[in-house]
């Protein structure tokens, strides 16, 4: 009974911060300030920055993290026991689950998995894992003496085949199995349906058991009430480390230079290859007319247009207009009117920038 | 991509290398990668119990267990050798309670198939019967069958009054076992198979693959139909299971049984449909033509809460492991099953977890094992081994035991204790059974008596006073009090369900003499009520009625009731001694509610929460927990951030965001710096740069940067949209 008047409560608790928080927004005005008001550094300086910062607390976030060694013994009893282990409180838990590996799970093989990359692709993981478990069945024939002629070869094996495979019948010790950890099974390679369903299934194999970490609040979300009490088989363990996500973060956009300001000569690069000769010409010829009249709103575009046909890089206005839509949409050019009210063609880049990009284009 | 074959670029002898640095940079960028391999194979599992267990004895658990985590006290020097033990232990117990569970279920289950397994074989028999085909004419799809009833398709609907498929999968796979040791060729697909994206081909492979062989990569009934007709295939029949027919596509699942209709007398499947809604659940899916292909047969499976009282009385009442559970334990279990999830499979994942704990909590736990066997009494014999004068203290320090001021003069008595532990849940069980005999005609759970009658605070005998009978009549409250209801109850019984009610008990108390002498008692007083009731003729009317002849029937059924009132108030008086008031049940009783809980449900969204709201309290740190309300420097930039945050609606202004997170920074620092960061507002003085504040801003910045990403990464903002790109979004109001 209690525990529903609790209920009750945190969720009347959520309601009234959520209209509070509504209310708040329509009664004071929000505010106007833009971020551009604030100078910002460049992004690789603040990158470079951001890899220096110091650690605050970084004495207490040992502690922790040494408390959380006693608890160690438990965790590998958990996963003998056939549980899989699921980590998640704030900080980073990457070093934590990997110490926990080389210390404690040395009788096991250990495969991590980097879930916060995008590029995980779990066939190739599953592949990897049928090879240990095959060299490790391996190992065992031959200790014990049996030896079985039962050689595994993973031709171009489907995924159903990797996965009854890693799923075969445990030996009488039933302690032969990999330990796969998972950084961030929630992360942004693993979030589709698809890829937690074959770690779900790759989590029932009876030679595989799963220690996991989330941080996303809503992670919960991705499974089905199947996939939780039959196959991953959480136990929950609540380990907030506080430690800096350093290596989960680093293909997140830093949100201070992300947005229109940010346009740096790199990316403006990789749009233009992507485009034809002949409308990098165009652009060419607007980045140096930029160049050589640096005191100047832009070029006009008739200028552009009669340059452009002069050299044969544009036959119409038409196909001019074409490339400067293509232009506009990647926000490589923008358009403004001059004193005279003509319509000016002008590249959102320094000096600098825009040089280092003909160097690029030009390569 | 980085290079994934990760397990062929590591020689295998390098496997467990130092983990230098740049070994772990090149790892964090990989996809995956093996940290280490298995150490030199079977040195551990070599080891035998036995030989160890001679020379190791428990160690001294409770100095700790006091000051420390429970881990540290159950792990220590010689954990492996304890650990192996326990984890022995832990596996045979819950063998044991895995395979009760399983037999129940199969016992609930049994009945319902073989009643599948009937109406499979009388409809092939009615299949054969009408008609035998020549080889030629059975493997080609012509010619057409025009009769509509040879394109029937048989079909099982079994309803699971479950609305979670996770219980039944076990049902179906346990079906599909028997139905093949019955003979018949079975394949099992699920909604999985039937999806829009593969369409009809996807699942005539996967029967095809189940049927014929593993590689057929082809989708044609023909290599079905000639299968059937190869070796003697055709003298059983084919039978197709899926359990979770809600889930499936509907026009693909269509489709199939529209092609195999066609087929129906060529090769006879069967079809059986989980269905978890209701029996017209395949209207809803399946398109009309199908649907008049379908020839259907209802069967019901068992509720999941009649499930669960089958499992409970398993687990619990009849001689299992020896492992039980608190009250509270009890209660949780009991509320997390009837408001969190309804399903057994959770139920027996949260007792798994309990065992699991137990184990890992409770140091004489490992004694459990002798609770499995079957003798008694072993105890006292070289078992004893295993308690050390530590143990011996740790066991005397358990709050049952100091509760009852058994002191260590006692000592002696310790086996005797540990037997009575052993034999106690006999006669408790049985009273609980017998209760719910009476319960039963009132509806009662098993679920709601155990729950409450393992309460060690509760005071039965107080209904039994006369006041309380009065008003036990008159007042309705008593919801959760399950003895005045079956007190209640009683009286209302019939004459007939009293005599099947005593039926029972007898059979209950059988292997107890002191309780089945006083049911045995009850005899007469039930043979004089049947007397009363043959005068009338009446034996099995309902009583109350005002008509004279009946007062005699009644005043013996209300002495009837009285005496068995009696024998309830005895056998509550006499043997209601719940687990946890006996000496040294901590052995075998988990207690910890809040461990379990946490293990089984995780909150990462308070949780997470919570660490930033009030990250001094996981830090304790000196410097951040005098802060009151105040926002201190020294705090975990994320977390000022995130408290920040609160201060704000639904949006968050990132610049004025930014402007309070550095306020916060830099409101120790001198006033000139303050000077200077209103000045470096105006963003087109660029000799800033030059000015040695700016590398200040520039940390301040980079850290603001990484406080954002973090919460990102927590999912408690979202990024500026290009709608809105000075502004992220709050998704979170609470927990």
């Amino acid at each position: 009974m209690e525990d529903i008047d609790n209920i009750e409560e945190d969720d009347c608790g959520f309601s009234r911060n959520y209209f509070l928080a509504k209310e708040l927004g329509g009664a004071s005005k929000r505010s106007v300030h833009k971020l551009s008001d604030i100078h910002i550094v460049d992004e690789q300086e603040l990158r470079e920055t951001a890899s220096t910062i110091e650690m605050k607390h970084a004495k207490e976030i040992s502690e922790l993290l040494s408390d959380y060694k006693t608890m160690y013994p438990k965790w590998v009893f958990e996963l003998r026991c056939g549980f899989g282990l699921l980590m998640y409180g704030f900080g980073s838990k990457k070093a934590l689950i990997e110490n926990f590996a080389s210390a404690s799970l040395t009788e096991y093989s250990v495969v991590v998995i980097n879930g916060y990359l995008h590029s995980v692709n779990l066939k190739q993981v599953l592949l990897a894992l049928a090879e240990l478990l095959s060299e490790l069945l391996k190992c065992r024939r031959k200790s014990s003496g049996s030896l079985s002629k039962g050689q595994e070869t993973f031709p171009s094996p489907s995924i159903d085949d990797l996965l009854s495979f890693l799923h075969g019948p445990q030996s009488e010790d039933k302690d032969c199995f990999i330990c796969v950890v998972v950084h961030n099974i929630d992360g942004p390679a693993l979030r589709d349906p698809e890829s937690q369903q074959t770690l779900a299934r790759l989590a029932s194999c009876s030679h595989i058991r799963i220690v996991a970490s989330i941080d996303h609040v809503n992670a919960p979300l991705l499974w089905d009430k199947k996939m939780v009490h039959t196959q991953f088989n959480w136990l929950w363990h609540y380990v907030p480390t506080f430690a800096p996500y350093k290596v989960e973060g680093v293909f997140f956009p830093l949100v201070l230079t992300q947005g229109s300001t940010a346009q740096t000569a790199k990316t403006a690069a990789i749009v233009l290859q992507s485009l034809t000769p002949n409308a990098q010409n165009v652009f060419k010829i607007l980045a140096e007319y930029q160049l050589s009249h640096p005191d100047e709103d832009g070029m006009p575009t008739d200028d552009l247009y009669s340059a452009s046909r002069e050299r044969f890089f544009v036959s119409s206005q038409v196909t001019l207009n074409s490339h400067l839509t293509e232009f506009k949409d990647h926000e490589l050019v923008k358009t403004k009117r001059n004193s005279d009210g003509q319509e000016c063609l002008n590249i959102p880049l320094t000096s600098d920038a825009l040089r280092q990009l003909l160097l690029d284009l030009n390569q | 991509m980085a290079p994934s074959g990760t397990v062929t670029d590591h020689p295998p002898s390098s496997t467990t290398d130092s983990f230098n640095s740049d070994v772990t940079a090149e790892n964090d960028i990989r996809p995956f990668f093996v940290l280490h391999k298995a150490s030199s194979g079977s040195s551990l599992h070599g080891k035998s119990i036995g030989t160890l267990k001679s020379k190791r004895r428990i160690e001294s658990p409770t100095p700790k267990i006091a000051k420390k985590s429970e881990v540290e006290s159950v792990e220590e020097e010689d954990g492996h050798f304890f650990s192996t033990l326990r984890l022995k232990v832990f596996e045979t117990v819950w063998s044991k309670i895995e395979k009760a569970i399983e037999d129940v279920l199969r016992d609930s289950n049994s009945k319902i198939f073989s009643g599948i397994h009937d109406w499979i074989r009388e409809s092939f028999e009615s299949i054969i019967s009408s008609g035998a085909l020549k080889l030629s004419e059975a493997v080609r799809s012509y010619p057409v069958l025009t009769q509509a009833s040879s394109k029937q398709l048989f079909t099982a609907l079994v309803l699971t009054r479950n609305l979670e498929m996770v219980d039944d999968l076990l049902t179906f796979e346990e079906l599909d076992l028997y139905l093949k040791s019955q003979g018949c060729h079975v394949a099992k697909l699920s909604s999985m198979d039937f999806s829009a994206k593969s369409g009809v081909g996807g699942c005539l492979r996967g029967l095809l693959r189940q049927f014929v062989m593993p590689t057929v990569d082809v989708a044609d009934v023909t290599i079905l139909a000639s299968w059937y007709r190869e070796n003697k295939n055709h003298e059983n029949p084919v039978v197709v299971i899926v359990d979770d027919t809600e889930r499936c596509c509907g026009p693909v699942l269509s489709d199939l049984i529209l092609i195999l209709s066609e087929w129906a007398v060529k090769v006879p499947i069967f079809f059986i449909m989980g269905v978890s809604t209701a029996h017209d659940a395949p209207r809803k899916i399946l398109s009309v033509n199908a649907l008049q292909r379908l020839c259907a047969s209802k069967f019901t499976l068992s509720s999941p809460a009649e499930r669960m009282d089958a499992v409970l009385k398993a687990v619990f009442l009849k001689p299992c492991s020896g492992f039980t559970v608190s009250y509270k334990v009890a209660l949780f279990m009991k509320s997390y099953f009837l408001c969190q999830d309804g399903t057994l499979t959770s139920f027996v994942r949260t007792l798994k977890i309990a065992c699991l704990q137990h184990f890992s909590l409770e140091p004489l736990s490992i004694m459990l094992e002798h609770f499995c066997q079957d003798h008694v009494n072993q105890l006292s014999g070289e078992d004893t081994g295993l308690l050390t004068e530590a143990t011996m203290k740790h066991s005397f320090d358990l709050p049952s035991v100091t509760r009852n001021k058994i002191t260590r003069s006692t000592f002696e008595m310790l086996p005797q204790f540990l037997s009575d532990l052993q034999r106690m849940p006999n006669p408790w069980s049985i009273v609980v059974l017998c209760i719910y005999e009476v319960g039963k005609f009132d509806k009662l759970r098993l679920l709601d008596i155990f729950c409450e009658i393992l309460d060690p605070e509760a005071h039965y005998l107080k209904y039994f006073s006369p006041s309380e009978i009065v008003n036990c009549q008159s007042h309705n409250s008593g919801r959760n009090n399950v003895i005045r209801r079956v007190l209640r109850k009683l009286r209302d019984l019939s004459p007939s369900q009293l005599s099947s009610m005593l039926k029972s008990w007898e059979n209950l108390t059988a292997e107890f003499s002191e309780i089945n002498d006083k049911v045995m008692e009850l005899h007469p007083f039930m043979r004089s009520v049947e007397a009363a009731g043959q005068r009338q003729g009446l034996p099995n009317s309902p009583k109350k009625h005002t008509s004279r002849s009946h007062s005699k029937l009644e005043k013996e059924v209300k002495a009837m009731t009285d005496k068995v009132a009696a024998v309830i108030e005895f056998m509550l008086r006499e043997y209601m001694k719940p687990v946890e008031t006996i000496p040294f049940h901590e052995i075998l009783c988990f207690k910890n509610v809040d461990k379990l809980q946490s293990a089984l449900l995780g909150d990462p969204r308070g949780k997470i929460q919570s660490d930033l709201l009030e990250s001094h309290n996981i830090l304790h740190c000196m410097c951040c927990s005098q802060r009151g309300t105040t926002l201190l420097p020294s705090m975990h930039d994320t977390s000022i951030l995130y408290t920040l945050a609160q201060e704000h609606a639904d949006v968050i202004n990132l610049h004025d965001w930014y402007q309070s997170f550095k306020t916060i920074l830099i409101s120790r620092n001198s006033k000139a710096k303050q000077k200077s960061k209103s000045s470096s507002k105006s963003k087109k003085r660029k000799d800033i740069c030059e000015e040695p504040e700016v590398p200040a801003e520039a940390l301040i910045q980079a850290r603001f940067c990484r406080a954002v990403m973090e919460l990102q990464i927590a999912g408690l903002i979202r990024m500026p949209s290009k709608r809105r790109p000075d502004f992220v979004q709050r998704v979170t109001f609470g927990s």
